[in-house]
């Protein structure tokens, strides 16, 4: 009876983890390119730098990745930030400026030499980072500050963004050569480099959220923000940091985007992904009413969507006709997700009532 | 009399969102007039009607979305794929009218499920209508990959009937001008504004939309039927977008899954800078009216300007929109730990609404007006890599040659030896090219000039809104052109830089078509 | 037809239970045409429920409810409505950005070929309001434009046109009223009760009690205890049933008190210093003192927990000053106060007290850690160690100190609340309702603790709305009265003396 009593315990302590949900999605997905898609696990390794389909994933699934870090701590408040594309944009302008300059002087200057940069890179690279901080500072403002509601907040700067960062390149495409910093997107140490880019920042969040007290404001903010002011703790000011190191984010997620395609287009860069990085959370199992999160589920649901995509390419569905494909994900974890279906699976009981 | 004044502003103080807006949109045109000829003819009014009649169609549908306090992404998506199906069906030979009646259908359908999916499952409606945008686009590209023509007798009728203004007919056969006019989706356009505003306020459905964007649970207290009304409100959005998609889909006489991207965000923002608040409740469908022109009247005055390039429009538009929602935001402040909101002082804050609306609105058009002539310099401010001195672009020299005859008028302005040469193109074919120096001749055959226009207008759709004004100060690498075509009754001219982010395709190959006719081989 | 005192409505034998708590136990309740019945009791006695019942929102788990000689079964809010039971509740449950008349009207609104006709609207509206309540105001502008009485008004009009009414439930429409407007509503109320409708008012306000009703129902704890004529129940006797105290018991809590007094120190930790804030709660005076408890007692709606928001600096004064050892505090709010030492333990667990999702050890360190500040965490050792002791002190029932709170009974939740302010160690506690939904045993153990608090030094605030409560655990007690400090008393003192004070009548 008791070794019963400890297997349904261990069951649903597995079942009901954060995890579970985003990590059954990824494996449903291999086992799909398993089945159908000859090929997908294999793993060349050439020069001692591993290659292959799923290294593919993670390392085009590094932007999102790093977006979804990000956001998880936004959608945590209770929030959302629909600017982060934007964001990207402003933080390649800015680092695609610095590099070559040469489009604010009206000139198509086509750079050859790849040691060629006009700043530094730790110039280049601390300067977007900056302005990416910025930008999420403003949307911090916005929201916690002036109340503003986060989805109408963001909206402004993720109509003006893209505005701005065309500002800043002055209408041009600006072509990218300095070979240190292509390395960012491009580079490979046994695994892409991206890969470390992205763990070294998960890293630091999870640091930064769970041995400090942050992340059990921000849970505490994002559940009930009323008992958390009764309990002393400020609100704004959580919600100012998640705003801000959303946009922090997605300025280092800009730098490896650009860095991936050796251009700083503030046109596409970003597009559309910011839809994506919201998505990976949810899948991650953050409510988007605020709450309790895990920046590694997150990420998971992140490379779940990249593999999503990677699959349909790899079974010949046209880009263009990805986004159906993805619409049916979000559609499905819709379901997965709502409190009808959820019941129906995992047997949860009618909430407690109070008198 | 002050007194009259002032109780009539209390009284309908809950116009002045509107109101403001109104103002916005007047003033602006008005300094556009005073300032740049070109807007002060009539046909430029009348185009901002023209170019804007599918986001208004669009908006009057989402006015009613957001004022239940949701929201409706998939806009965009719906569009697109009313263009796709309705050109391959057409291209498969459908009935054009069966093909307009299954369209409606189809976004009705849309709408209709993702209204379910709000209302029933409790998703948000932002994720509900964001999955709708993708699937929409999505299912567009297993219709077809590339863009579809559409060739069709009753698209083209209604897309390019122009409809004269009576009294503005008259005038301008006095001054020997084209007459100014208006097209078939201008006037859907119109009727579906009217229609929006009939619903809002004179029944039932539109009554409860607002009180749901009040307060949902005291709208279901008071017995109102909500969720039917919901459903409602999106399906109605589906239809207004599927509409809207056909009068786009008409005005560039093609379908692709890739056309009007950011056009959701046009939509919203035009409603929300039209007065209607994000959070439910407030705003007017006429109001949206307002937001749309200023819309229109921002991209006009920007595309004059001609310094900027029109990404400044979106810039623009998000610093209108922040405004709007900003101030709004501020004084319906909530302090956490209040239990309640006494009412009176929400009605004081609101009061200095007005002022903080016509002090942005100021502010905003000092910044349109006085932002240019600063940037304008700054180009040559670096030093040696100065671009040419540039000539204005001959338009009216273009505009009069064609009036008499010609059918093409290409002029082209700098790159790296500075030139300013203009080619004239007649349909018997002469070529006249002017460099401000000399002017020589040279002859084509005149089925070359026609098979030349064809490929223009038919294969690039040059009369579409694809084939746009964007222009930036070229550099030395660069060139300017002005390009003027007039074939089959319709004239439509172009600025353009070639390089840079902007250019439209379809305009490259024009060029390219073209300059392969010139002279010169340039 | 039948004469006046035929019952328009009873409701027999009643139960209602909530996971944890029963709500209503046994409650008969009967109301006739044309009487103005008011239903009284405190928080938690089972008002809300009852009316939830007669609503529908809550179906009992037996019983009967009698409308006009048949048997019903109201199934939601809408269903009662067609019944003929009309209910205005607090909240105005309007939408207040449409205009009066919309509000009146919506969902009937009159029609010609289909569309809303306007003007008839607004007329039918003007007239229906003038006829009904006698009130003459512009049905065109928006409803938030006007007062919340005239929105009550409104809100009844409503009520009232949409079926024949026969039972009208006033669920607190005066606790935003001034005395004029509350006047305006009782003239309503008398003539819809010469027109034979049964009006249920539910109020916390003793005098509008005495002023309005015929009959007055008095619930307790879930239970009945009884329905009388106002006319022959004085004030203190209600008050008597609604707190008081049963006269023969006995305990150890006055030794323990006898001993803590020694130990009061004479300087006050917290002196508010005529202390008011508009709208909540007149000026005052009050000195908390480390070693002593004082109560503060007085009726549902008489300004406690606004005093205790006061003090605390969630709400900020408009007059006086509050100084905290000797110097006036300038910074007010949660996270100044905790820094200083001082605590509040809200009434409203649920809005204001715990973070359903976040776990117990969460919850309980929650305060601690805001006052330490982002980088300064509570290693993961302590916070176990830290919710441990209490969850034993308070004898806190949960399998483990991880159990999300939502899944606690509200009693525990109650108790998860109070450790996290007793693990602040602070010098004043202030506890509003602390034993509200507390099973009776555990209550006497906290207001033991209380009391152990106290003789270890911190300054209590004991809030509470069971007079016995307040006895048993203060050495001075503070009484209060629609909104004002009225007198205050220490050492050993008569519950009646008390109860008198309350009611406002002499002895």
């Amino acid at each position: 009876m008791k070794q019963l009593a400890d297997r349904t315990l261990r069951w649903r302590s597995i079942t009901e983890s954060r995890l579970f949900f985003p990590t059954v999605a990824f494996l449903l997905v291999l086992l799909f390119d398993f089945l159908f898609i000859p090929g997908f696990f294999t793993i060349e390794n050439r020069d001692g730098n591993l290659y292959g389909s799923l290294i593919d994933i993670l390392r085009n699934g590094s932007t999102v990745s790093l977006l979804a870090i990000g956001m998880t701590l936004v959608i945590a408040t209770g929030g959302v930030d629909l600017s982060v594309g934007a964001v990207m944009a402003i933080a390649a302008s800015v680092a695609g400026i610095l590099m070559n300059p040469s489009a604010l002087r009206n000139e198509v200057f086509f750079v050859t030499d790849p040691t060629y940069t006009f700043q530094p890179l730790w110039v280049v690279i601390g300067a977007a980072l900056l302005v990416a901080l910025i930008c999420g500072l403003w949307n911090g403002v916005l929201v916690a500050y002036m109340k503003i509601q986060p989805m109408v907040a963001t909206l402004v700067l993720m109509t003006a963004g893209r505005g701005i960062a065309q500002l800043i390149t002055n209408g041009l495409r600006v072509q990218i050569t300095y070979r240190p910093f292509a390395y960012i997107g491009q580079g490979w140490f046994i695994l892409p480099f991206s890969l470390y880019i992205v763990a070294f920042v998960l890293l630091v969040t999870w640091l930064l959220t769970r041995k400090t007290a942050i992340g059990m404001f921000i849970e505490s903010v994002g559940i009930n923000f009323r008992s958390s002011y009764f309990s002393g703790i400020q609100e704004s000011k959580v919600k100012l940091m998640a705003y801000t190191f959303c946009g922090f984010c997605a300025g280092i997620a800009g730098l490896v985007a650009c860095s991936n395609v050796k251009t700083s287009d503030a046109n596409n860069t970003g597009l559309f992904i910011e839809l994506d990085a919201i998505l990976a959370v949810v899948i991650g199992g953050t409510s988007m009413s605020g709450g309790r999160f895990s920046l590694l589920a997150s990420v998971i649901g992140a490379l779940v969507m990249q593999a999503v995509t990677q699959s349909m390419y790899a079974i010949g569905v046209q880009s263009y006709a990805l986004p159906a494909v993805k619409s049916v994900v979000v559609i499905i974890v819709i379901l997965l997700f709502s409190e009808q279906v959820r019941g129906l699976f995992l047997g949860i009981g009618a909430k407690k009532k109070e008198v | 009399m002050l007194s009259r004044a002032s109780n009539f502003i209390s009284k309908n103080r809950r116009f002045i969102p509107q109101a403001a807006t109104a103002v916005l949109a007047f003033v602006a045109y008005g300094m556009g007039f005073i300032y740049f000829e070109g807007m002060r003819n009539p046909q430029v009014f009348l185009n901002l009607f023209r170019n804007t009649s599918f986001i208004l169609i669009s908006a009057v549908g989402m006015t009613f979305v957001i004022l239940s306090k949701g929201i409706d992404l998939s806009v965009s998506g719906v569009v697109v794929l009313t263009t796709v199906v309705s050109a391959a069906l057409l291209r498969a030979g459908w009935n054009p009218w069966a093909v307009i009646l299954l369209v409606l259908a189809i976004g009705m359908i849309l709408g209709a499920i993702m209204g379910s999916f709000i209302v029933y499952l409790k998703v948000q409606p932002f994720i509900a209508t964001l999955a709708g945008m993708w699937f929409a686009r999505g299912m567009c590209f297993f219709i077809s990959d590339n863009a579809i023509n559409i060739d069709n007798r009753v698209f083209r009728i209604l897309g390019q009937t122009k409809i004269l203004i009576p009294g503005l007919k008259e005038l301008a056969d006095l001054q020997g001008t084209p007459a100014p006019y208006i097209s078939i989706p201008v006037v859907v356009g119109f009727i579906v504004l009217l229609i929006g505003i009939y619903l809002a306020h004179y029944t039932r459905f539109g009554r409860t939309v607002y009180a749901i964007g009040g307060d949902e649970q005291s709208a279901r207290l008071m017995g109102l039927p909500v969720n039917r009304t919901l459903m409602l409100v999106y399906t109605l959005n589906g239809f207004c977008s599927a509409l809207a998609g056909l009068s786009f889909c008409l005005f560039v006489s093609s379908g692709h899954g890739l056309y009007a991207p950011g056009f959701e965000m046009d939509v919203i923002a035009s409603v929300v800078i039209g007065g209607t608040l994000l959070t439910g409740g407030t705003g007017y469908v006429a109001g949206t009216f307002f937001g749309v022109m200023v819309l229109a009247i921002t991209q006009a005055l920007i595309q004059f300007i001609g310094t900027l390039s029109s990404w400044w429009t979106k810039i623009v538009i998000g610093v209108l929109m922040l405004v709007f929602i900003g101030v709004q935001a501020v004084l319906a402040n909530r302090k956490i730990g209040d239990k309640a909101l006494d009412a009176r002082a929400v009605r004081r804050r609101r009061q200095k609404l007005a002022f903080g609306f016509g002090a942005a609105a100021v502010l905003v058009l000092l910044a349109i007006a006085v932002v240019p002539g600063l940037r304008g310099n700054s180009y040559n401010g670096q030093g040696e890599t100065t671009a040419c001195e540039l000539e204005p672009f001959r338009k009216d020299e273009a505009a009069r040659l064609i009036a008499e005859g010609a059918v093409i008028a290409y002029h082209r302005l700098a790159g790296p030896a500075c030139i300013n040469e203009m080619y004239v193109i007649y349909p018997d074919g002469r070529i006249q090219k002017d460099d401000g120096i000399n002017t020589t001749e040279t002859k084509i055959a005149p089925t070359e000039v026609e098979n030349l226009l064809k490929t223009i207008t038919e294969d690039y759709g040059w009369y579409t809104n694809e084939i746009r004004d964007t222009y930036h100060v070229p550099c030395r690498q660069c060139f300017a052109h002005y390009v003027i075509v007039a074939y089959e009754g319709q004239e439509k001219g172009v600025t353009a830089v070639d390089g840079g982010v902007n250019m439209p395709p379809g305009y490259g190959f024009t060029l390219a078509v073209i300059r392969a006719v010139l002279p010169d081989g340039q | 037809m039948s004469t006046m005192n035929d019952y328009i409505l009873t409701m027999e034998g009643i139960f209602k239970a909530f996971p944890g708590v029963q709500a209503l136990d046994n409650v008969d309740f009967g109301l006739k045409k044309g009487e103005i019945h008011c239903l009284v009791g405190e928080n938690g006695a089972g008002k809300s429920t009852l009316i939830k019942v007669l609503t529908g929102v809550e179906r009992p788990d037996a019983g009967q409810i009698i409308l006009d000689g048949v048997e019903i079964h109201p199934r939601s809010p809408q269903h009662s409505q067609t019944l003929g039971i009309s209910t205005v509740y607090q909240e105005i449950n309007l939408c207040t950005n449409l205009s009066v008349a919309e509000n009146v009207l919506i969902g009937r609104e009159p029609r010609k070929f289909g569309r809303i006709d306007w003007s008839a609207m607004n007329v039918q509206a003007a007239n229906l309001l003038k006829r009904l309540l006698d009130i003459d105001i512009d049905v065109t502008q928006p409803l938030d434009m006007y007062t919340v009485a005239i929105q009550q008004m409104v809100a009844i009009a409503r009520a009232l046109d949409i079926a024949s009414t026969k039972i009208l439930i006033l669920d607190e429409p005066t606790s935003s009223l001034d005395a004029n407007e509350t006047q305006q509503l009782f003239k309503v109320m008398r003539k819809l009760r010469a027109e034979g409708v049964g009006i249920i008012f539910i109020t916390h306000f003793m005098s509008q009690v005495y002023e309005i009703s015929d009959r007055i129902t008095v619930l307790r704890n879930g239970k009945l205890v009884g329905a009388f004529e106002t006319a022959s129940l004085p004030r203190v006797e209600l008050i008597a049933k609604m707190i008081g105290r049963s006269l023969d018991e006995l305990d150890d809590m006055s030794s323990i008190k006898l001993e803590s007094s020694k130990h009061i120190k004479a300087e006050a930790v917290l002196d508010a210093q005529k202390v008011g804030r508009a709208g909540s709660i007149k000026p005052f005076d009050l000195q908390l003192r480390a070693g002593e408890v004082v109560g503060l007692a007085g009726l549902l709606g008489s300004g406690r927990t606004e005093t205790a928001r006061v003090l605390f600096g969630v709400d900020k004064p408009d007059t006086g000053h509050i100084e905290f050892d000797g110097a006036t505090i300038t910074d007010h709010g949660p996270l100044g106060s905790i820094k200083r030492g001082v605590a509040l333990c809200p009434e409203d667990r649920k809005a204001e007290g715990i973070v359903d999702d976040l776990t117990v050890r969460e919850n309980i360190v929650l305060a601690i850690q805001a006052n330490k500040g982002w980088f300064s965490h509570v290693g993961i050792q302590e916070q176990y160690e830290i919710a441990n002791r209490y969850i034993e002190m308070l004898n806190i029932a949960t399998p483990t100190a991880d159990q999300p709170v939502k899944n606690l009974s509200g009693g525990n939740q109650q108790k998860v609340i109070l450790a996290r302010w007793l693990a602040t160690h602070p010098q004043v506690l202030i506890l509003d309702e602390p034993t509200r939904g507390i099973d009776v045993g555990t209550k006497a153990e906290i207001q033991k603790l209380v009391l152990e608090l106290a003789d270890e030094g911190m300054a209590c605030l004991f809030i509470s709305s069971e007079l016995e409560e307040v006895l048993r655990t203060s050495h001075r007690i503070a009484v209060l009265r629609e909104r004002e400090k009225v007198a205050e008393f220490s050492g050993e003192v008569d519950e009646h003396v008390i109860m008198h004070t309350i009611a406002g009548s002499e002895l």
